[in-house]
């Protein structure tokens, strides 16, 4: 993989991520079904957003791990707004703030759940949505178990 | 406290004002950059030639063009991102160049229209991890509205309430700018307007967000001796404190709530994170007005917590029932604010807190103020008096 400055998908008019340099074992991992996080070989602390050093000891040595894909919404809104034409068909939507069972906090979506089922605290689990056929996101639905 | 700042309270002030909002689309941003400072000379009555030091804004014109345009040569020139919440970092800034003598007068001039020619815009939610508001545009994590609505989720989850308790800062804001002659929203509003408004980012409904505008300012900065024989009363700085920064200081929320990878507490400020009452030698019940960044509502609830207004919490409560407002008990964004004034990227604030000391807002004027105080949700003010 390679880092992309594409900033709309042409075929659906959808928003892309960028994909930095140093963030690519972090996409190649969604696109393989796994979430890779960084993870200090130092101090062992696991962060997010993906820098280039460890943000507690500043070590640049780190391991890109698993992680279990559990963890529990911390944070949600509901856009009632599409800002773009892609949103249209969206709207309402929700962006969560998901708390991982390792600590860290992402910023995502819920796929499978109903706006109404979304609440502050309910378990949820990690899914892959393959929004190209080079970039794969990082999603969440409510916990099967 | 240091002997430099103890010997710094009151020897600096701002002497000059300009301030117009609107919409102006014939005209470029050094168009309106120069009207401003030109009637911000008219407004202290000094000439363009004293003035030896200018900040301006990191987009828009450069600096040596404008200054070009403006026929004016400087021995301190600054251009940076002097918006939103970096406005009062730029007038401490001014304060301290004028203080170590590096510059007499500083001239903060600002000229902006909505939609910039020739510049991109929105590329900032695409910056390496998050955008500054916490942008995730794969996501549809979509422009500033985001930061203030997953601060507002966190503030009402962990303290109850919702967006009912947003509506009287909106309806306060919109009182005041009808008072206010150069106000671009004035029609009358009422909570009940407020509560159908529609939904933008819930749980913000359209009534909590400002608008953008085109529009020009310009504070000149002087020494307290100089500002005396100015046109216009002195409005002296006399403490100040900086933004603050972090994880635990996501921008558009206040610490403690939680938002991203801050820790969740209940805040209280300490001492230090309340740096600026001690420079001037003031505490909170020494302020006549409070100006706040009130680009969304919630963040007035902020900035009452962070500067320890109200209690964790409490400050949902305490803008009900027209503390807020004008003859309140504590009067808050008298010009209407960013969300009824206009939004002239945060310059018309620091301007109404100049307007208000010096007792030449009309119908507005907060009666006998003496001190008022600019701070925002993260942390940063200064404190000014007449």
């Amino acid at each position: 993989m390679k880092p992309s400055q594409l900033r709309i998908d042409e075929k659906t008019g959808r928003y892309l991520p960028m994909i930095y340099p140093e963030e690519i074992p972090f996409w190649e991992g969604l696109k393989a079904r796994k979430l890779l996080l960084q993870r200090c070989n130092a101090c062992s602390k696991v962060w997010f957003p993906i820098g280039p050093m460890c943000p507690k000891c500043l070590s640049m040595e780190f391991t890109w791990v698993p992680m279990s894909g559990r963890g529990v919404v911390h944070n949600f809104v509901v856009y009632h707004k599409a800002w773009m034409p892609y949103l249209q068909q969206k709207v309402p939507y929700a962006v969560v703030q998901v708390e991982l069972e390792e600590g860290p906090r992402m910023t995502t979506n819920m796929m499978d759940t109903p706006l109404e089922d979304i609440k502050i605290g309910m378990q949820v689990e990690a899914l892959y949505e393959d929004v190209t056929d080079e970039i794969t996101l990082l999603q969440f639905r409510a916990a099967k178990t | 406290m240091t002997e430099l700042a103890r010997a710094f309270r009151d020897k600096t002030a701002v002497c000059g004002v300009s301030n117009f909002v609107g919409s102006y689309p014939d005209r470029t941003a050094l168009s309106l950059a120069g009207e401003a400072f030109k009637l911000a000379l008219d407004d202290c009555g000094m000439h363009k030639d004293e003035i030896d030091g200018v900040i301006c804004l990191s987009f828009g014109s450069d600096y040596d063009r404008l200054l070009e345009a403006l026929g004016l040569n400087v021995r301190y020139a600054h251009q940076g991102w002097t918006h939103g919440r970096f406005i009062s970092p730029t007038v401490q800034q001014a304060a301290m160049v004028v203080g170590m003598g590096m510059a007499k007068n500083v001239a903060i001039i600002h000229g902006k229209r909505r939609k910039p020619y020739g510049q991109p815009t929105d590329l900032e939610m695409w910056r390496q991890g998050l955008g500054p508001h916490g942008e995730s545009p794969a996501y549809g994590a979509l422009r500033p509205a985001f930061g203030a609505a997953i601060a507002a989720k966190r503030y009402f989850h962990m303290y109850g309430g919702g967006n009912e308790d947003l509506a009287p800062i909106a309806v306060a804001f919109r009182k005041h700018a009808r008072l206010n002659p150069i106000a671009v929203r004035k029609e009358p509003m009422t909570l009940a307007d407020h509560q159908k408004s529609p939904w933008i980012v819930d749980p913000l409904r359209l009534f909590d967000c400002c608008q953008i505008n085109d529009g020009g300012s310009c504070l000149i900065v002087t020494s307290a001796e100089r500002a005396r024989d100015c046109k216009k009363p002195p409005v002296y700085i006399s403490g100040m404190q900086g933004v603050h920064a972090g994880p635990e200081y996501h921008n558009l929320a206040m610490p403690g709530l939680g938002v991203a990878q801050q820790t969740v507490l209940k805040y209280v400020p300490k001492p230090e994170d309340l740096y600026a009452y001690e420079m001037a030698g003031v505490t909170q019940k020494d302020i006549d007005f409070l100006v706040t960044y009130d680009a969304f509502t919630p963040l007035i609830l902020f900035a009452l917590e962070r500067f320890g207004f109200c209690g964790p919490g409490e400050a949902r409560e305490f803008v009900h029932n027209g503390r807020i407002e004008l003859g309140g008990e504590l009067p808050i964004n008298t010009s209407g604010g960013l969300l009824s004034e206009g939004h002239v990227t945060g310059w018309n604030l620091l301007v109404e807190v100049v307007r208000q000391l010096r007792h030449e807002c009309g119908e507005r004027q907060v009666k006998n103020a003496e001190i008022g105080q600019y701070a925002c949700f993260l942390g940063e003010s200064i404190i000014f008096r007449r």
